[in-house]
């Protein structure tokens, strides 16, 4: 298990490798001037100049790739952010506990319905109260996030007057956000659920289990449900991966510092020390998140730990 | 299988962990763990009872669309930065709601020849880190700004080199060249006077470690979220009337509205037109409106075919109905432009006629200059306001038989192509930032200025370029004035613009707060507000 | 796929195919939400491709004085901060979505296909880069790539396309390349390999058509991702842009009116919302008509 465990965390070493080539590749030629977006409409030409200097903005491509490669690994230092001056490290992990709470929460609320209304649906097969939830669950699947965040806001917000619209420092202001991600997340895990359930009730030991005379519930929950987990944690975890990054538009609704907002805005300015930091920042964490999942998969079921050795 | 129940069960303590704990402020905020600044306003918790400890003073929460990037004071020159900053550094002087200068750290000023102007300063002024203010402070702080990258248009023209100390306070400013809007530059945010042990002291994290002389110092500062101001209590003047204030950035432009009428902030900076009402008859909240600096207009390519024909350009000024875009995007806020500045530029000629919507007019104009089929492309960013101009305008001048199209272009390929003149016309703002003339034109019309470093229309008109250089240069206000006249004459004449809109602040508050002012360059001072009941 | 005969002559095969289409249309004709689905389906794209006639007024017809005019009798949808009608526009918006949809899953599928099948099909050294590549692009959440991608390529239809198509290339890869590894090792290969068929033959021939099941279930939720994904990058300003009324961009628009106007961002919405339902009905339908053994 450790070996597979050393061999896949070397293999992050290429992804980490060609997410920065990849993202560096495509700011180095993305139009616009970075010192100009940078300072702003008003600035001199002096002053374009220097900040170019600064930032060694006048040397070609391969140099100051090699420059950028040479010290994110001696001196473990991604370079500055061209708005701020900060450590583009420094400044992404600001951001992450932010983001981290926003999916945390969300795939919180998303398994505290997900799961439950999951296993329903599938011992009820057929039933009105699958249905009515297999339906709400495409819903949930087909509304984009962000115009669920708009209505959430008109409805609590504006109409109602209960939750702040923005924010996410008090428990008041994290309500709506966690909603919109984790509605949209329980879709995905209730769907997972009751497929998975479904398969795993249609297998001989449980029909044993049944023939046997034990409780339906005991059934469910001590057999069905253990095996059936394995496919829908594989799910919370790719989904809670994907929002650490990919919970962009969330966040610009409900205007949430986080992860997503600040790449975001990176990329909008130009500002391509903290856009090509967060990419990797953010790679890296997926590529963790996933590595984790993995483990968990095996812990989850021998058959597949034996092959780990 | 009871091992995915344990699995589960497991997970949902890690995110419940991970959820529990807060995202620690990055300022230079010695203590983050002080109960009293984790736990929220009462404001925020509950909107229905404001009820506050009576020791505990309740901080005024402002609302802006962005959160400040940097609060070096020769940091970036953005707006929402210069709001935070103008709270906690002081400038030599500065310019009042009605542009007159009224000092600062300077007492007194007096120009001792065209390029010198000496200044006396405040005495007994101590910086927020217990230095002492002088005239040294005054040297390297102008020094400092004009190698800035981000500071040192507004006062490169000052020769660094030539600052002279006459005493601990007494200090000599001069200039490269005569320069007329000295003042207005040095009454600029990005003129501010900070503390060469301070800024030694900060190092890299100068960004974030202000230290300055004005009435608030930093208290805690979480980046892209909030930043928390306090009292300076050593302030020289008259200390500030409330002890916290806390800004928030709110992007999402109405959520600032919202936020405003749920209790969640006291003041919200720039709130949408189409919200105006909604303040005003809201009775718990008042509306603070204003003309501002800013202008926004639609550059022609003068260089270009048919656009070099001052007749073209001036058919495609008459085709548009200016009053019906200042209706339909702006809500009638702020007015339509008569020429290239708002009446509130000092020197602004405010005799101009707007151009008159009158198509027939136009039709005549373009068949005279020959130029009856015309195809021509608007270019915009991705600003909203913007798009919706271009939009109807391509419509306009489609009725009067122009092929016109709009593109928008993504914000780091428009400023570089419309720099290099690849442009039919584009649609662009700019703020005179200084409140005077100099600044809202020589930029923006002189022949030296092609391109990037303002002149995107490529005009040029030697009378107009020899009276900048008169404005630019004279040190006496009638010289000033005339020239500045007569250019603003010539460019309305010349028509490198369609000449668009003059813009207004809109602010809305809470009945309780008192003592808020506007500012036309948009940096509104708050020593004086106070949040009443 | 059940396969019995070791050496299909070639009409023989065909035959069955066919047969098996159409097994595959009397399965999912049986599942009434797929019905549903597609039939919300179909009204969208005669929508989409007879939208002059549905909406002559087209989507750029300003009539400033007549804006913000709630639904009524003239503008069913009403109209938008310009006067114009949002039913003639989410009409011509579908036109623009359902083709982003389409054409960046297309996109999607033939590279993502192509690599998928080389890989698979070659394993070994080919296998390892293509899909080392493809764990790099995985590596970043599909909608910050595509961001990064329209950032550097700029706005407008095509860009968005290629930026949504190449975002989602290695989820087909990978399908691809395990459908392929599974069918690779399996007798009508090695059969017509055997007959002297070479590479390019057998992946055309046989690999690809083989491997279609899954590639279609995953292309029709794909293009609801797309539409979506879409959506998102005209929403945060860095995708289609006014007057284009792509339905993320109706949105983008109407979101400072929301409290006063609530009908510029309703009706997009509900398009999008319908579009979506209606693909995932499809797909899941097609899932269970493509896979006989999940169905009970």
């Amino acid at each position: 298990m450790l070996r597979y465990i050393a061999r896949r965390l070397l293999l992050l070493i290429p992804v980490i490798l060609g997410v920065t080539l990849i993202t560096f590749t495509m700011l180095y030629f993305t139009p616009g001037d970075p010192a100009r977006l940078t300072l702003g409409e008003q600035a001199g030409a002096e002053q374009l100049e220097q900040f170019r200097e600064i930032h060694g903005l006048n040397d070609g491509y391969v140099v100051r790739f090699v420059n950028y490669i040479k010290n994110a690994v001696f001196h473990q230092d991604l370079g500055l952010s061209y708005r701020n001056r900060q450590p583009v490290f420094a400044e992404v992990a600001s951001r992450f506990p932010t983001t981290l709470k926003l999916a945390g929460l969300g795939v919180l609320v998303a398994i505290s319905i997900g799961i439950p209304v999951g296993i329903i649906s599938a011992t009820k097969q057929y039933s009105l109260f699958d249905s009515v939830s297999m339906i709400f669950a495409l819903i949930g699947v087909s509304m984009p996030n962000f115009w669920q965040g708009m209505l959430m806001i008109l409805f609590f917000s504006v109409y109602l007057k209960w939750l702040p619209s923005s924010g996410f420092n008090t428990f008041q202001q994290m309500i709506l956000p966690a909603l919109t991600i984790g509605t949209s997340t329980a879709a995905v895990i209730t769907r997972m659920t009751r497929s998975s359930m479904l398969e795993v009730i249609r297998q001989d030991y449980i029909r044993t289990a049944r023939a046997k005379g034990q409780k339906e519930s005991k059934i469910i929950t001590r057999h069905a449900l253990g095996n059936a987990m394995i496919p829908i944690v594989t799910v919370i975890g790719l989904q809670f991966g994907y929002l650490l990054g990919g919970a962009v538009l969330t966040e610009s609704i409900f205007g949430i510092p986080g992860v997503g907002r600040l790449m975001v805005d990176a990329i909008k300015q130009k500002d391509y020390p903290v856009v090509q930091g967060g990419v990797l920042f953010i790679a890296v964490t997926f590529s963790v998140v996933n590595l984790f999942i993995d483990i968990l998969y095996a812990y989850l079921d021998p058959r597949i730990r034996s092959q780990y050795k | 299988m009871k091992r995915s129940w344990q699995i589960l069960a497991l997970l949902m303590v890690l995110l419940l962990v991970v959820t529990s704990c807060s995202p620690a402020p990055t300022g230079d905020d010695p203590a983050p763990a002080d109960p009293a600044e984790t736990e929220d306003p009462a404001d925020e918790e509950e909107p229905e009872e404001p009820a506050e400890p009576a020791d505990e003073e309740e901080e005024l929460i402002i609302a802006q669309g962005a959160d400040a990037v940097s609060l070096d004071p020769h940091g970036q020159n953005d707006q929402s930065s210069s709001r935070v900053r103008v709270q906690m550094f002081d400038t030599l002087l500065m310019q009042d709601k009605n542009m007159e200068f009224q000092p600062l750290l300077a007492t007194s000023w007096e120009q001792i020849d065209d390029l010198t102007v000496e200044f006396k300063l405040r005495e007994g002024v101590k910086f927020h880190n217990g230095e002492d203010f002088g005239a040294k402070d005054v040297i390297y702080s102008i020094q400092r700004a004009i190698a800035s990258p981000q500071a040192g248009h507004i006062v490169d023209m000052i020769d660094g080199d030539k600052l002279e100390e006459v005493d601990n306070l007494t200090v000599r400013v001069v200039t490269k060249e005569p320069f007329g809007p000295l003042l207005a530059h040095l009454s600029h945010p990005a003129a501010a006077i900070t503390n060469e042990k301070a800024v030694t002291d900060a190092g890299d994290d100068i960004d974030i470690t202000p230290v300055g002389t004005g009435p608030y110092k930093l208290k805690e500062w979480a980046r892209g979220d909030y930043i928390i101001l306090e009292r300076n209590d050593d302030y020289w003047g008259e200390p500030a009337k409330t002890k916290t204030i806390r800004f928030r950035a709110v992007s999402e432009n109405a959520n600032r509205t919202i936020e405003l009428e749920t209790g969640g902030v006291h003041i919200a900076y720039d709130i949408l037109p189409n919200d105006i009402s909604k303040v005003e008859d809201n009775s718990d909240l008042q509306l603070f409106r204003d003309k501002n600096f800013s202008t926004t207009y639609v550059g022609f390519n003068a260089q270009k075919e048919p656009f070099d024909n001052k007749l073209v350009r001036q058919a495609i000024n008459h085709a548009v109905n200016m009053d019906e875009i200042v209706e339909a995007v702006y809500y009638g806020t702020g007015n339509k432009a008569s020429g290239p500045l708002g009446a509130n530029v000092t020197f602004a000629n405010t005799e101009l006629e707007p151009y008159e919507y009158n198509p027939e007019l136009a039709k005549e104009m373009l068949a005279e200059a020959g130029a009856e089929d015309i195809s021509l492309v608007i270019w915009t960013n991705d600003n909203k306001i913007r798009m919706d101009i271009a939009e109807i305008m391509q419509n306009q001048l489609q009725a009067v038989g122009i092929n016109a199209t709009s593109e928008v272009v993504e914000w780091g390929a428009y400023l570089s192509q419309t720099a290099a003149g690849e442009h039919d016309m584009f649609i662009l703002g700019w703020t005179t930032v200084t409140g005077d003339a100099d600044y809202g034109l020589y930029a923006l019309f002189h022949s030296s200025q092609f391109g990037d470093a303002g002149n995107r229309t490529f005009y040029k008109n030697e009378r107009v370029d020899e009276l900048l250089e008169i404005g630019r240069t004279a040190t006496s206000v009638e010289d000033r004035e005339a020239a500045y006249k007569e250019a603003q004459e010539i460019i309305r004449e010349d028509a490198p613009w369609i000449f668009t809109w003059n813009g207004e602040d809109l602010t809305g508050a809470s009945n309780r707060v008192s003592g808020f002012e506007l500012h036309p360059a948009g940096h509104y001072r708050l020593h004086n507000v106070s949040l009443g009941n | 796929m059940e396969k019995k005969n070791n050496t299909p002559a070639p009409t023989q095969q065909v035959a069955q195919k066919r047969n098996q289409w159409k097994e595959v249309w009397r399965r999912l004709r049986q599942n009434k939400m797929a019905m549903v689905g597609l039939a919300i389906l179909i009204i969208l794209a005669l929508a989409a491709i007879f939208a002059d006639v549905i909406a002559p007024n087209g989507f750029d017809n300003q009539v400033i004085k007549d804006r913000f005019q709630t639904p009524n009798s003239t503008h069913w949808f009403g109209t938008d901060n310009l006067g114009r009608g949002v039913f003639d526009r989410v009409i011509h918006g579908a036109r623009v979505s359902l083709s982003i949809g389409i054409i960046s899953v297309s996109i999607a599928i033939v590279f993502g296909g192509l690599l998928g099948a080389l890989a698979g099909f070659y394993g070994g050294r080919v296998d390892n880069v293509i899909m080392r590549s493809m764990d790099i692009l995985l590596a970043i959440p599909s909608i910050l790539l595509a961001i990064s991608i329209v950032s550097a390529l700029g706005g407008g239809l095509f860009n968005v396309m290629l930026a949504v198509g190449i975002s989602s290339i290695p989820g087909y890869a990978r399908i691809v390349r395990a459908s392929v590894i599974t069918l690779k090792g399996q007798e009508f290969i090695e059969a017509a390999r055997a007959i002297g068929a070479n590479d390019s033959r057998i992946i055309m021939k046989h690999i690809i058509p083989n491997s279609l099941a899954p590639i279609i279930v995953q292309g029709t939720l794909g293009v609801a991702g797309a539409i979506l994904s879409a959506a998102g990058l005209s929403f945060i300003g860095l995708g289609l842009s006014p007057p284009n009324p792509e339905w993320g961009a109706m949105l983008s628009g109407g979101r400072d009116y929301i409290r006063d106007h609530m009908h510029m961002t309703l009706f997009p919405g509900l398009m999008i919302m319908a579009t979506i339902f209606a693909l995932n009905l499809l797909g899941d339908g097609l899932r269970d008509a493509l896979d006989p053994k999940l169905k009970n």
